[in-house]
């Protein structure tokens, strides 16, 4: 592949520029063409929740440096639709574009109640993805209103956190306590217990959540009680952007399948969001974009003399009066060791172990480096 | 960008508040930036030497927060 004169990268958000870097640090001197869907620069997420949502962050703080010295050709605000492998063409809604070496990090689109038929009135449903959804939600946070968000996962989490910052009355609904999935028991009661302390109303409704239409407001119902709000916002997860690869004849579930190397096929690669690893659960963090970005440049231009991608999962949120890294692969649901730190004044740095061997470790309120963490968690 | 850096000098700078210690910066620039064991970073070099821009511009790309700026200054 390193005969390849020119490689298109779809997806312009942190995967695909980091892709971009790579490929030259890896010596490709073609031409590289960037392609995002939205019309503005590309952009940190991360903060799209937190600090950027509270008004806190400008547009610029936000914003991810230039990429003039890579000599990379940007094209924002076109979106691919289809992808024909024979012809090696991008299908864009102006011209095609053609690749000898094609990288896809389309990342995803906010999951909806509609997606899962929870939303039978067809209402507009309030999401955050992206920065200009984040200006949106920002103009529904104001103080003394009432917001329901649905979901109780990192992202929904986020919000409630910075709406009752704002001065509103928050109810979250989720299907288990605060992030369990990702987090366990033990941490996920310590959420409950600030979130109830910063003045926001947690529901459990393992069957979910439904948005209704009451004249031109909305109502969400739950099994057992109905929530009038003047806002509502749903943060119910992610799907992978791969609807423009359906005729494509490439495996797309649980995301794109990608092998060891971050490849699709010999001239095809994927990174971040849209990907699923060997078919595992995909990993839609900051960490996995960044590694996988790396992964798929190498296997692009030196293929099975690359190195192989190690997955170490990380990720980190905050929340309320909360900061939590997280490295492990899954937490488990009983009660960890305490390393370091005094819950008294929330500092913490605990590990689960499964059978004698770590598996998982979160630092709260305290920073430590990647590694550090992921040596506690018994990743080398 | 560059024009500037083969005239003037490049200096990084980290902004203290903003810094959240993740160390993915540290992942791709560790000479020039180094997350001591309580979790704060220190800049190893005032002044980025051109070898070492790329570097530095992925370390500033890295940062999920913007804690870190490249900016020209004046030889």
């Amino acid at each position: 592949m390193t005969a390849s004169r020119r490689i298109v990268i779809v997806g312009a958000s942190i995967a695909g520029i980091t892709a971009a870097e790579e490929l030259r640090a890896g010596g490709f001197d073609g031409t590289i063409t960037l392609i995002g869907d939205e019309t503005e620069q590309p952009y940190s997420k991360p903060p799209l929740s937190k600090a950027f949502l509270a008004g806190e962050e400008t547009d610029d703080d936000i914003r991810l440096p230039d990429l003039d010295h890579l000599g990379i050709d940007l094209i924002v605000g076109m979106t691919a639709h289809g992808l024909d492998r024979d012809r090696r063409r991008v299908l864009l809604d102006g011209d095609d574009v053609t690749y000898d070496g094609l990288v896809i990090a389309t990342g995803a689109r906010a999951a909806t109640l509609q997606d899962r038929g929870r939303n039978p009135d067809g209402l507009d449903e309030t999401v955050l993805r992206t920065a200009d959804d984040a200006r949106a939600l920002r103009s529904l946070l104001v103080g003394g209103h009432r917001l329901t968000v649905i979901g109780g996962g990192i992202l929904g989490m986020e919000i409630a956190s910075t709406a009752a910052a704002a001065g509103m009355e928050v109810t979250v609904i989720g299907t288990t306590t605060p992030m369990l999935a990702a987090l366990g028991q033990y941490v996920s009661q310590l959420i409950l217990d600030r979130a109830i302390a910063a003045g926001v109303m947690y529901t459990v409704a393992p069957e979910g959540a439904v948005l209704e239409a009451v004249g031109r407001r909305k109502r969400v119902r739950t099994a057992d009680q109905t929530i009038e709000s003047d806002a509502v916002v749903t943060a119910v997860g992610c799907v992978p952007n791969v609807a423009w690869l359906r005729d494509s004849g490439l495996a797309v579930s649980p995301g794109l399948i990608v092998d060891e190397r971050c490849r699709v096929t010999s001239d095809i690669v994927a990174a971040g969001d849209v990907v699923s690893l060997q078919g595992a659960p995909r990993t839609p963090h900051w960490s996995s974009a960044l590694a996988q970005g790396r992964a798929a440049a190498a296997a692009l231009l030196r293929g099975d003399d690359s190195a192989p991608h190690v997955a170490r999962p990380y990720f980190w949120t905050h929340q309320f009066d909360l900061s939590l890294k997280v490295a492990g692969e899954r937490i488990p649901d009983h009660d960890p060791e305490l390393l370091d730190g005094d819950l008294a004044d929330l500092t913490a740095l605990w590990r689960w172990s499964t059978d004698d061997r770590p598996v998982a470790a979160v630092a709260l309120n305290r920073p430590i480096s990647i590694s550090r963490l992921h040596a506690h968690a018994g990743q080398a | 960008m560059p024009e500037e850096t083969q005239s003037g000098t490049t200096v990084l700078h980290l902004n203290e508040s903003r810094c959240e210690g993740y160390g993915f910066c540290e992942e791709r620039a560790a000479e020039l930036v180094r997350l001591d064991e309580d979790g704060h970073l220190h800049l190893l070099v005032d002044r980025v030497a051109p070898e070492q821009l790329d570097m530095a511009q992925k370390a500033v790309r890295s940062c999920p927060v913007a804690a870190l700026r490249l900016e020209s200054a004046g030889a």
